[in-house]
């Protein structure tokens, strides 16, 4: 039990932002959209052949092969086969392909 | 997406190819200045082709010269393109439109008049009553006022009960319901005698004013006066009183009907032969085209129209007139002595099954065949019906 106890307090030390930590219990405990307030990306993933990134800053990298895209968290690398942007506006990216995998690069 | 897809193409867009070193950059650029981009595919040696909207692609040029990268439209596509190839056609311009006016406005007269539900009435009558009061082939359509001149239409014709007219594209539908005739009665209080209706042989008379002329068992004659309403008395010093006579007056009657057996019958037969000739119908008026005489000795015509129609409803008013003469041969053939009796006789049986009136009752079908002597057979079938014969008929009247 001590033990526990210990480790929860480790773990509310840890959280050294007080600022961003306070905005994100406001957000949970209202219920908002976290991507709109906290600034990070949505990422929803239709099957293995489309994502949709919303909220996302800029590309830095487009290739077939290869996406990199800037967003709140870090740079999102997309690995993939004939990958195209599907569409893309200044809200949200589409990719369309065989992807293979996400990464969230800090 | 389809929607959108289909918003894209009334708008136009183009397919452009995009050739440089900064693609992502371009991208970018295009973003933030609210340049809508889609469906971009990345090729080989630093090109990529996207679609890009008409006003989108004009903003492109800056953006271009600033990431150092170069445009070329693959193609155009897209409704405004099209509509760009179709402005300097002028006349195919103006056809179009002379089509869409020429169809409305032949859609807009009345072709035909159709009328359904007559049985004894003639449908030409009822088409010349419609005519008279303006409903005919050839007016405006919009110019009908259906529920009044389907009241007029009832006023005019006294054996219509119900009329019923709706326009249906260039169709003028006339539905009718005609009236059962009721039977010509005699007012109460008009004296009238009671004569026969047909022939036959007395079987009950039961009278309740009037008096009778005739007894049971006696053989009538077509307007023989049954029961009189003129009534004598024994008092000479007093007239004949006038009453309205009521008789049920039942009686026999015969329905006879003779056919000949016919052994021989012509047939005609079609040689194969054949010949057409063409007519065009415009609004009423014929135009025949090449039309001889009919080509052979012995022909069979029949009269081929087709009409010009958009879909069920709307006909236009021209009419293919196809006469078709086949040469036939008039062969004899000799029937099968039984199976002319057979069909002489249903013939006859049929045609007596349709004299008799709906209130007989019948009694007793005889069928046999008379031979004349000279090698001759009829047919002959007579019914026998026990029904009301009494008729009122007015005193001094017809």
């Amino acid at each position: 039990m001590p033990d526990n106890r210990s480790a929860r307090r480790r773990k509310k030390d840890n959280n050294e932002n007080p600022k961003n930590s306070l905005k994100e219990k406001v957000t949970e405990i209202l219920e908002l959209p976290k991507e709109v307030v906290l600034n990070v990306p949505k990422i929803t993933m239709i099957g293995r052949n489309n994502l949709i990134i919303e909220n996302y800053k800029g590309i830095i990298e487009y290739d077939e092969r290869r996406i990199r895209v800037n967003t709140g968290i870090g740079i999102l690398k997309i690995t993939g086969e004939r990958m195209a942007i599907k569409e893309i506006t200044s809200e949200d990216i589409m990719v369309e392909g065989e992807l293979l995998s996400i990464e969230v690069l800090k | 997406m389809l929607l959108l897809r289909l918003w894209n193409y009334i708008r136009g867009y183009v397919i452009i190819l995009v050739e440089g070193f900064f693609l992502e950059k371009f991208i970018n650029i295009c973003i933030h200045r609210q340049i809508f981009l889609w469906d971009i595919k990345k090729l080989k040696n630093s090109t990529m082709r996207l679609k890009v909207s008409i006003p989108g692609f004009k903003l492109l040029r800056p953006v271009a010269k600033k990431t150092l990268c170069r445009v070329r439209i693959v193609r155009k596509k897209g409704l405004p393109f099209i509509m760009n190839r179709y402005k300097k056609r002028k006349a195919f311009v103006a056809g179009a439109f002379f089509f869409i006016a020429l169809l409305y406005t032949l859609t807009s007269f009345v072709w035909t008049v159709e009328i359904s539900g007559n049985k004894s009435l003639e449908t030409e009558f009822i088409l010349d009553k419609l005519a008279s009061m303006g409903i005919k082939p050839g007016i405006l359509k919009f110019g009908i006022d259906t529920e009044s001149a389907a009241s007029s239409l009832m006023l005019d014709i006294k054996e219509l009960a119900w009329v019923g007219i709706s326009v249906k594209g260039t169709k003028v539908r006339v539905e009718v319901a005609e009236r059962k005739q009721p039977p010509e009665i005699v007012a109460k209080h008009i004296p009238c005698d009671i004569v026969a209706l047909r022939d036959g042989i007395i079987k009950s008379i039961v009278v309740k004013a009037g008096q009778e002329k005739v007894k049971v068992g006696e053989s009538v004659t077509k307007g023989q006066l049954l029961v009189s309403g003129a009534v004598e008395t024994k008092n000479d010093q007093i007239n004949t009183r006038l009453v309205h006579a009521i008789a049920s007056i039942k009686a026999r009657t015969w329905y006879e009907v003779r056919r000949r057996v016919e052994s021989k019958a012509v047939m005609k037969e079609r040689t194969g032969e054949k010949k057409d000739f063409y007519s065009l119908m415009l609004f009423t008026k014929r135009f025949d085209f090449f039309h001889g005489e009919a080509p052979y000795e012995n022909f069979e015509k029949i009269e081929i129209k087709k009409r010009l129609s958009l879909g069920g409803d709307i006909e236009l008013p021209f009419e293919l007139i196809t006469d078709r003469y086949y040469e036939v041969r008039l062969v004899e053939k000799e029937l099968e002595i039984e199976e002319a009796k057979q069909s002489a006789m249903e013939e006859a049986y049929g045609e007596a099954v349709a004299a008799i009136p709906e209130n007989a009752q019948i009694v007793s079908t005889g069928r046999n065949f008379i031979e004349d002597g000279q090698g001759g057979i009829d047919a002959s079938v007579i019914i026998e019906c026990i029904e009301e014969i009494g008729v009122a008929k007015e005193i001094g009247g017809k």
